[in-house]
């Protein structure tokens, strides 16, 4: 189990990447989406993959641990490719099934959407492979500080979303156990038809939910007797230092999304 | 007079959720600075109520806490709750950071204190509770024993002087229940530190220096464990069964064999039964 959810979890190799300040990374990574949204033709396809390579290579990371990652999702590339290759009619008629046609400029187009989702996927995955979760929240936290500006408390949000991270594999156990327990008693997810297994998706989520709160109630007890004041001043265990690297990191990506622009609107 | 110092000092408290349904009342007692006090009783018995009101997470409905002097009161928590740490009984909901590291310094920060001390703090009570491996782990590759090491650091080093155990060691195995309670024996030694241990587990009382026995929600015995474990009414009372070697001690003397009494362990016991197998 926990070696299937790659989700959230750092990888540490000690490879220069690891040590780019988080707020570098997440600025980086929204704009390698908006670089591969962008991706459109076979060559800037191919130039995001040979910068995202170079990026994977140079984290020391396994390329096998980026596959795993973008793994889970193959049925949403399937259904992107399927949906995007049928409803573009462009080029010549490749073959037809009743009124479904095949054009090549779909089956392209279709290939390019399901290939850049992949690479998003799993570059992104060096996100969280190159940082723990911890320096993760407190570069999310500096990105978002000019957030309270609005009245949005940027450590509020980073803690909720640290806390729900850390949860989540607790949280699946825990889920784990109840289907065991509910398979024991004979209602095996597996073997039911559809219709029950929503019904019984139901059943599941009352215990986990509930249980979820439990634990809500008594981390609350444990945060309040660790000194937690809501809104207190705190300070900072990680120190965040901006380098010239970081600012490179930056601009490399800069790079991309200005090449790949230019290569569409040429 | 350092001896006679008082850490917590009650005086008629009560609490109830609801009303109609006290969950505490009139409750009166004293611990000294320095001793280890264990928490026993029935489940419904109020002592994890009890526990609460010691750290400050509730508030009386009547009567005083008096914490080293000073009244527990909304205006002063925020100056007694430094002084206190809590360690429960669930060691999954008290692990808040995504790894030890950050967990043993989330209360740090609370404290506002410089980066400096926080790495050295995390790095003394790592070493002192045998964790420093796991410093970069994320709570799901630690066995229950070792993250209750790591909420035992997590509050060592905010440095306290009075730790509540909520029922700390009734989610560990065997072993961890015995490592854990090493700890604790390693903490009552240095005298640092003011415990109170609410507790099912024979051997943790029997390591502590005093027993408050809750019954309805009032005290019904402040004896020392020595008593408790003679005591079979008051053991039953609380739902308690006395460790084996003292079992053991019981029926040799229903048998009338004298045993010295008071031995610590099963070994001071082998050590006590031994001669009297040669001497037949």
């Amino acid at each position: 189990m926990r070696n299937k959810l790659l989700f959230g979890r750092s990888i540490d190799t000690g490879s220069w990447v690891h040590s780019v300040d988080p707020r570098a990374k997440l600025t980086g990574m929204v704009l390698y989406l908006i670089a591969l949204l962008v991706v459109n033709s076979w060559v800037a396809l191919g130039l995001a993959t040979v910068f995202s390579l170079a990026y994977m290579v140079s984290t020391r990371i396994p390329l096998k641990y980026y596959a795993k990652a973008a793994k889970p999702l193959w049925v949403l590339m399937v259904f992107i490719f399927v949906v995007q290759s049928l409803s573009i009619k462009q080029g010549t008629v490749l073959w037809h099934i009743g009124s479904w046609e095949l054009y090549s400029g779909g089956l392209s187009s279709g290939l390019i959407a399901a290939l850049r989702m992949t690479l998003l996927v799993s570059f992104t995955a060096i996100l969280t492979f190159t940082t723990t979760p911890g320096l993760l929240n407190q570069g999310l936290s500096g990105v978002l500080k000019p957030l309270r500006k609005v009245g949005i408390s940027a450590e509020r949000l980073t803690l909720m979303m640290g806390i729900a991270l850390r949860f989540i594999p607790t949280i699946l156990d825990e889920t784990h156990k109840i289907m065991k327990a509910q398979a024991a008693r004979g209602a095996d997810m597996k073997e039911l038809p559809w219709k029950e297994k929503g019904r019984l998706l139901v059943s599941l989520l009352v215990p986990v939910t509930v249980g979820a709160f439990r634990r809500a109630e008594e981390l609350v007890l444990s945060m309040e007797s660790r000194g937690y004041i809501v809104g207190a001043p705190r300070s900072e265990y990680h120190l965040l230092s901006w380098s010239k690297r970081d600012t490179g990191f930056i601009l490399s990506y800069v790079m991309l999304v200005a090449i790949i622009v230019y290569l569409r609107f040429i | 007079m350092e001896g006679t110092k008082l850490a917590y000092d009650l005086q008629q408290v009560s609490f109830a959720y609801e009303p109609e349904h006290p969950v505490l009342s009139d409750v009166t007692l004293s611990i000294t600075s320095g001793s280890w006090v264990s928490l026993v009783g029935a489940n419904g018995s109020g002592k994890s109520t009890l526990a609460k009101l010691l750290g400050g997470l509730l508030a009386v409905n009547a009567g005083k806490i008096i914490v080293e002097g000073t009244p527990l009161l909304r205006e002063t928590a925020s100056l007694i709750m430094p002084r206190i740490g809590m360690v429960f009984q669930n060691p999954d909901n008290q692990f808040i950071g995504a790894t030890v590291e950050e967990d043993i310094a989330f209360g740090l920060e609370g404290q506002c204190l410089p980066r400096v001390e926080m790495v050295s703090r995390v790095q003394q009570y790592a070493e002192k509770l045998g964790i420093q491996h796991l410093l970069s782990k994320h709570p799901s590759e630690l066995s229950g024993g070792q993250k209750q090491r790591v909420a035992v650091a997590a509050i060592l080093a905010m440095e306290p002087a009075i730790i509540i155990f909520d029922e700390a060691s009734s989610m560990l195995d065997e072993q961890a229940r015995g490592e854990l309670l090493h700890i604790l024996r390693d903490m009552r030694s240095n005298g640092d530190y003011t415990m109170v241990s609410i507790t099912h587990d024979a051997e943790e009382i029997m390591a502590s220096d005093r027993v408050i026995v809750l019954r309805d929600g009032t005290v019904a015995a402040d004896v020392d464990p020595d008593t408790l474990f003679s005591d079979d009414a008051l053991l039953n009372s609380c739902r308690l069964i006395a460790p084996y070697h003292i079992r053991l001690i019981q029926e040799l003397e229903r048998r009338g064999i004298k045993v010295p009494p008071f031995p610590n362990a099963d070994k001071e016991v082998e050590g006590t039964l031994w001669p009297l197998l040669f001497n037949k």
